[in-house]
């Protein structure tokens, strides 16, 4: 087992979700109440890593914040380095698991009815009152879906982090890249710790959100009734 | 002016032209078709409807909710409504003690919340989720959310008893409709009784007009966003100011004529048949002087009024100003004590009077379906309206 990997891994999952849950939860709630025009264009924009290589996005990030890009310059200068760095595998990271943050927080959101936002103001709560004594209690299975299946998905990265992040032990290399390393180094043996230990945690993070959309579905039976 | 005032009218995306008031502890009932636009005025009451055309005002006890004059608009947080949605809303992560503080102002305490669960009967139910009530129980907590809204905070009353109204307004919005048929002959009775302690005007969205006419002191007949008529119950179902009118609160024996002058105080109501022109029956009515010579109307026979007749009988002494009319008796329906009669006059076999006579009496007139019998008509079992403008 490569501890070191494991730890960059978990680091990655943890920090990914802290960052993304804030800004997942603001623009779920936004998509699932809005009746702007464009909203069909921003929902596609967020599913937009699900079907892209990785290895494109990896390309743009590379572009846009390599070494040779103004802005790149511009951050080596100001002592930031996000090629080839936790931090840029982070930045990466966030994006392109914001369709799996978003989808079920924003799901959950949408099945809020509305008249519950009414029969709260008609009851003299806030917008946030309402917020946050109303609508997060009953979409809090969806948030919770949101951040189990970011922690797998994050875990489970393999080309944006081998292009973004490069292979530095310790800093970068997560452990679906030192599985890779091991296969090709006819290590099988740690090669199957390493995957099997991918295996269980990916299990675990789709039990729970199968779980937690259970809980979200029988709540909305219940506001149905 | 302690009661509720509305009067409001938008071009979009509802037409909609309302005017009625609702004193203070006093219901209303807003009755109409469903997208008659009774639920909007409702919603607008509470500040939850505001199309950006709306025009008017909403004064409650003299203070404007809404007064697009002056530019008042008061947020749904600030107007004192309690709202009974049509399927209650209730929050269903709270139990009902929950629901209804949530909506209680800074004056009421645990207990006072309790009180008022067990004065509705919900006790012993407070700590249940709504999931965990039945519908019944359900609209009750609904209704004590609603109440805590427009009640006197309970401390203020203690201070100084019935020294202040609170300037609220009891909405509800087609409250009985998703409750079972005993259930809701409960809460009727428990509304009724609730009333007595509740002095804010109460306003009360149905499409059923058996509960308006139950309910209500004063209904409002809605339709296609117009308040069409507004009085208590039993006026407006007598006397419809207009045909729509008529129809909507399901008034049968409903007629097209004409009225013409006659003798000075009297007039002549010209029942024709539109498929058969050439035939007609003229009945006697009493000129109020307010149709002119000739006027096209509709008309509405209250079958209460109408005396019964073996076929062949003499008309009775009494019988001055009143109409005969021979009718075969169509269809007789048998209700137990009350038989439903469908009966067609001898000269206009074309139209239909719809009357609910009682069993002994055609058994005494030993007359069954098929049969002669004659009806005296007296002319205050007549009344005529003006046939409606078309709408504004």
């Amino acid at each position: 087992m490569d501890w070191p990997a494991l730890t960059v891994s978990l680091t990655l999952a943890a920090l990914t979700t802290l960052v993304l849950l804030p800004l997942g939860l603001a623009l779920a709630r936004w998509l699932a109440v809005t009746a702007w025009g464009g909203r069909a264009f921003i929902e596609a924009l967020l599913l937009l890593p699900l079907l892209l290589p990785p290895t494109v996005i990896g390309f743009y990030f590379l572009v846009a914040f390599g070494q040779g890009s103004p802005l790149g310059a511009w951050l080596a200068a100001s002592g930031w380095r996000l090629v080839f760095s936790l931090e840029g595998l982070l930045l990466v990271s966030v994006l392109v698991n914001l369709p799996f943050m978003v989808q079920p927080i924003q799901r959950a959101f949408a099945a809020v009815p509305h008249s519950l936002r009414e029969a709260a103001w008609v009851s003299g709560l806030s917008g946030w009152q309402t917020f946050w004594r109303i609508e997060l209690p009953l979409a809090w299975p969806g948030l919770l879906a949101g951040m189990a299946l970011t922690v797998a998905h994050t875990l489970g990265e393999f080309g944006v982090v081998l292009m973004v992040g490069g292979n530095i032990e310790g800093e970068t290399r997560t452990l679906s890249v030192s599985l890779y390393d091991k296969v090709q180094g006819m290590d099988l043996q740690s090669a199957h710790v390493m995957a099997l230990a991918l295996v269980g945690v990916s299990l675990l993070a789709l039990s729970l959100v199968l779980a937690f959309d259970r809980v979200g579905q029988r709540g909305r039976a219940l506001q149905e009734r | 002016m302690s009661g509720l005032q509305v009067r409001l009218r938008s071009a979009s995306p509802i037409r909609l032209e309302a005017e009625f008031d609702c004193g203070a502890g006093e219901l209303v009932a807003l009755v109409g078709p469903s997208g008659s636009g009774k639920t909007s005025m409702l919603r607008a009451m509470a500040g939850l409807w505001t199309p950006a055309d709306l025009q008017g005002h909403i004064r409650v006890a003299g203070q404007d909710w809404l007064n697009t004059a002056s530019g008042v608009q008061l947020s749904p947080q600030q107007r004192r409504a309690g709202l009974v949605f049509q399927h209650y809303a209730l929050f269903p992560h709270m139990s009902a003690q929950a629901n209804v503080a949530l909506a209680a102002g800074p004056g009421w305490t645990a207990a006072d919340v309790q009180a008022l669960l067990v004065r509705l009967g919900l006790g012993v139910l407070s700590q249940r989720r709504p999931a965990q009530l039945s519908g019944g129980q359900q609209q009750r907590v609904a209704l004590a959310r609603a109440l805590v809204r427009v009640m006197p905070t309970p401390q203020t009353t203690s201070a100084a008893p019935g020294a202040t109204t609170w300037p609220g307004v009891l909405l509800l919005d087609e409250p009985f409709s998703a409750v079972d048929a005993p259930t809701r002959q409960a809460l009727y009775r428990e509304l009724a009784a609730l009333r007595q302690n509740v002095s804010v005007p109460m306003v009360l969205v149905t499409h059923d007009l058996s509960e308006a006419r139950r309910l209500a002191d004063r209904v409002v007949i809605v339709d296609a966003g117009h308040t069409l008529q507004t009085g208590q119950p039993a006026r407006v179902f007598a006397s419809p100011r207009n045909a729509r009118v008529a129809e909507l609160v399901g008034i049968q024996n409903h007629f097209a004529g004409c009225f013409f002058k006659d003798q000075p105080g009297w007039g002549r109501l010209r029942w024709t048949d539109p498929a058969q022109p050439a035939q007609c029956i003229d009945l006697t009515v009493v000129d109020k002087n307010k149709i002119g010579d000739g006027t096209p109307v509709t008309w509405v026979l209250n079958g209460e009024q109408v005396d019964v007749l073996a076929d062949g009988a003499p008309l009775p002494v009494a019988g001055q100003g009143r109409t005969r009319l021979r009718c075969c008796l169509a269809e007789v329906l048998s209700l137990g004590e009350i038989s439903l009669c469908t009966l067609t006059p001898e000269t206009l076999p074309g139209q239909t009077i719809t009357l609910n006579l009682t069993t002994r009496l055609l058994a005494r007139l030993q007359v069954g379906a098929g049969g002669w019998i004659q009806l005296l008509i007296a002319p205050g079992a007549l009344h005529i309206m003006p046939v409606r403008e078309a709408a504004a």
